[in-house]
């Protein structure tokens, strides 16, 4: 108690004070740390392949040409497909699809080489599980790639058996030959695309609701919260000095995570990093705002928590990373601008694979400094009311 | 059987008196219901903006155009005069691929010459990326392979012999379920097990932290140890079931009411999903009973699971591969009610899988019922060990 009084109030009064109470607190000690670092190293670990790659597939071979194995060959050598196993029936197949034993299945017909030669045009069929979503579409790529290449070379073929040049038959077969390249992720990294976004989103949850969690705990008894304004010798400095010790440990944490995508997965840093160590310090100023909104608002803290969970837990899907927002109705595209974390994950595509310019780079900035303001006059304008509704109570 | 029918009582009527657990396995159950699918409910994501550099502005190069933005997959939102412009406005996401038609495009064309076009397209959105990609790979297929039979045409090749030579031997792609390839099939039947078990998980959690518990132990005087035995087990048991009798009507509405609302197809019998959710269910509660000895808080369980959905979703191996994934975390994940759960859910749901077909899964989750059963059984057992009668009556 001596300490108390011969320091001055204020910011760094609240700031030690809240410095010792994680000390003593295990439990916020393991939210601001342990499970953020657990929880990142997890989704790091399944997901730092990158790319999934030679998914295996069947073939069920009716015809048993030069022509059939050569398709085969094409298809097990596209980077997507692996051609792991024949089978000799189409049911068969669709039992190790559900199994999941393989990801597709490549039917060649009956007299598939007489019949292209002799300009029947049989088919080739193709069939893969787009349930899995990703996975269907990864070995659609493979097939589609290596097909029609196959198809090609018996198209120039046919053209030189006439006659024709080879050059001139290449050309004849693609008048419109479409050159398509992938930009800022040209190698379609999961990582890159996926992985870099996931662990925001883990963080913008683990953020609000220990947020919520850890100004509950003042808010909840009334003592410990005039405590906290008088520590803090004014609203302002109170408020950040319980607010700056989580924003450094959970800057950390977003800290490690970029340190482990940069350095070690390889994620390009084309943009400003100023801007995105900006955006992320905003960011997690937002997150902890809307926490600390939701237990001054809400009480008991169980509640509070319980609201943040509801609201941050299913958070990713309205940020568009997945299924992209353009899609969304106007109820989800909405929400989704309300998040923080939609903001700064367009900051951070901004200026690390996309090497955004600057001048095109400030929106999602200003609009995470926007909620910021908002969030804090909110909580402040909460904060006043409850203590004129206190001091309206004493006697 | 007594003390199973007694912690059967008592945990029924706590789960509906306790203010925190109802609203987190019924209120929080339902909200995610309405809100987590909003997102994805359009399925599709279609008329992704691009622009067109047209450096030909010809008839065929208008044509082109044209023919693409009819896609449903992609629109034509500009027409932009040079590279650079385009780019700065892909930097701004008012548009996701540029579509270069280079200069002579239509004489090189006329001129049985290669005439390439040139599609850059935003692969920071792989969805967006593989959208624009495929709609213009097959515009610009069809319309080359429309040149080429005419030419062959004009050179006196019969059409049909034409079409062969163009096309010798066609490639059908054939989508075996969610033959829409819509998004909110393929996520939602997964995410709801996710939700399911979530909700559940952090239910018990939270009925094991809280007090009111133990009432039910009662513990004989000079109970022996085989009493002990069966005092734990009939908890236990007791619990179990009363999870399962609340979540019964959850499962049911998850697994089968939601998909028909939101019109996800469904292949596989009611029967053969309720049969599969049973050890799913039994087991995500005998988790949670481990759960709630580990954390002992209810707040802690609150806290720690909040953001744990979105690492176990991907743990599934349904968003990203299994086959891709790191051998130790493909076996933690195993150890998830989710990870089996939702490959066999799916498969008997959406696939219309047998139960013989999901065997490996249905026994898996089994194992896991019996596993953390187990545990369940011994925590409660040193429980009794640790505070032995606690008021002998005088």
């Amino acid at each position: 108690m001596k300490r108390r009084d011969q320091q001055r109030p204020g910011f760094s009064l609240v700031f030690w004070r809240e410095i010792a109470w994680l000390r003593r607190r295990p439990l916020l000690l393991m939210l601001t740390i342990a499970l953020p670092l657990a929880l990142m190293f997890l989704l790091t670990a399944i997901l730092s392949a990158g790319l999934a790659t030679r998914l295996p597939i069947a073939v069920l071979d009716l015809d048993g040409s030069e022509l059939s194995r050569s398709i085969i060959r094409a298809v097990d050598a596209t980077p997507d497909t692996a051609a792991v196993l024949h089978v000799a029936e189409l049911s068969e197949g669709r039992h190790l699809i559900v199994a999941r034993k393989i990801r597709g299945i490549l039917m060649l017909p009956h007299n598939l080489e007489r019949d292209v030669f002799a300009g029947r045009r049989p088919e080739v069929v193709f069939f893969y599980n787009s349930q899995t979503f990703t996975v269907g579409n990864l070995v659609l790529r493979g097939a589609n790639a290596a097909i029609p290449t196959v198809a090609a070379g018996i198209r120039i073929s046919l053209r030189t058996a006439e006659g024709q040049p080879v050059e001139e038959a290449q050309a004849a077969i693609t008048p419109i030959p479409l050159q398509t390249h992938a930009l800022f992720n040209s190698t379609l990294n999961y990582v890159h695309f996926l992985l870099a976004a996931l662990l925001p989103a883990v963080l913008q949850t683990v953020i609000v609701t220990t947020m919520a969690y850890a100004v509950g705990l003042d808010v909840e008894t009334r003592h410990r919260f005039t405590a906290l304004r008088r520590l803090g010798g004014g609203l302002l400095p109170a408020m950040f000095g319980k607010m700056l010790p989580y924003t450094l440990l959970f800057l950390s944490m977003l800290g490690i995570a970029d340190v482990v995508l940069f350095k070690v997965l390889e994620l390009p840093l084309r943009g400003e990093p100023v801007v995105l160590v900006a955006a992320g310090f905003v960011f997690v100023l937002a997150c902890q705002f809307i926490g600390a909104l939701l237990a001054l608002l809400l009480r008991p803290v169980a509640a509070a928590v319980s609201i943040a969970t509801l609201l941050t837990a299913p958070a990713f899907g309205f940020m568009g990373i997945g299924f992209p927002r353009l899609g969304m109705n106007h109820f989800a595209y909405g929400y989704g601008e309300l998040l923080p974390g939609t903001w700064y994950l367009m900051a951070r595509i901004d200026q690390t694979i996309r090497g955004t310019p600057i001048d095109l780079s400030w929106k999602p900035v200003l609009v995470l400094i926007g909620f910021v303001i908002v969030l804090v006059g909110l909580a402040a304008v909460r904060v006043l009311a409850m203590r004129r509704s206190n001091q309206g109570e004493r006697p | 059987m007594r003390v199973l029918l007694a912690v059967f009582r008592n945990e029924l009527s706590r789960i509906f008196s306790l203010r925190p657990v109802v609203s987190v396995v019924v209120i929080a159950a339902a909200v995610y219901a309405l809100f987590y699918p909003q997102p994805y409910l359009n399925e599709a994501l279609r008329k992704v903006p691009i622009a067109v550099v047209d450096q030909d502005r010809t008839q065929t190069s208008r044509e082109l155009a044209r023919q693409i933005d009819a896609t449903p997959d992609v629109s034509v939102a500009k027409v932009l005069p040079d590279m650079p412009t385009a780019q700065r406005e892909v930097y701004t996401r008012a548009i996701f691929g540029i579509l270069v038609i280079p200069q002579y495009f239509e004489r090189d064309l006329l001129h049985g010459r290669v005439s390439p076009i040139a599609l850059y397209a935003d692969a920071s959105y792989f969805l967006m990326y593989q959208r624009m990609s495929g709609a213009v790979t097959a515009v610009s297929r069809t319309l080359g392979t429309n040149f080429e039979i005419a030419r062959l045409v004009g050179l006196g090749v019969d059409p049909p012999v034409a079409a062969a030579a163009t096309d010798p031997m066609p490639f059908i792609p054939v989508p075996l379920f969610n033959p829409q390839g819509g998004y909110a099939t393929y996520i939602l039947p997964a995410a709801f097990v996710l939700i399911l078990q979530q909700t559940l998980l952090i239910g018990v959690g939270l009925l094991g932290t809280m007090p009111g518990g133990e009432t039910a132990a009662e513990d004989r005087v000079g109970a022996r140890l085989s009493d002990r035995i069966f005092d734990s087990i009939g908890t236990v048991g007791g619990k179990l079931l009363a999870y399962l009798v609340v979540h019964a009507l959850i499962v049911s509405t998850y697994l089968i009411g939601l998909p028909y609302l939101y019109g996800l197809p469904r292949l596989g019998s009611v029967v053969t999903i309720l049969a599969f959710a049973l050890p799913f269910t039994l087991a995500v509660g005998a988790l949670g009973l481990v759960v709630a000895a580990i954390f002992r808080r209810p707040l802690a369980v609150q806290l720690v699971f909040a953001a744990i959905g979105l690492p176990f979703f991907f743990l599934g191996g349904f968003a990203w591969p299994a086959e891709a994934m790191p051998v130790a975390v493909r076996w933690v994940a195993q150890l998830l009610p989710s990870t089996l759960a939702i490959d066999g859910l799916v498969d008997v749901a959406q696939l219309g899988a047998s139960l013989s077909d999901v065997r490996r899964e249905f026994l898996g989750l089994w194992l896991l019922v019996a596993g953390y059963a187990t545990i369940a059984v011994m925590i409660e057992f040193s429980k009794r060990r640790s505070a032995p009668a606690v008021a002998a009556p005088a």
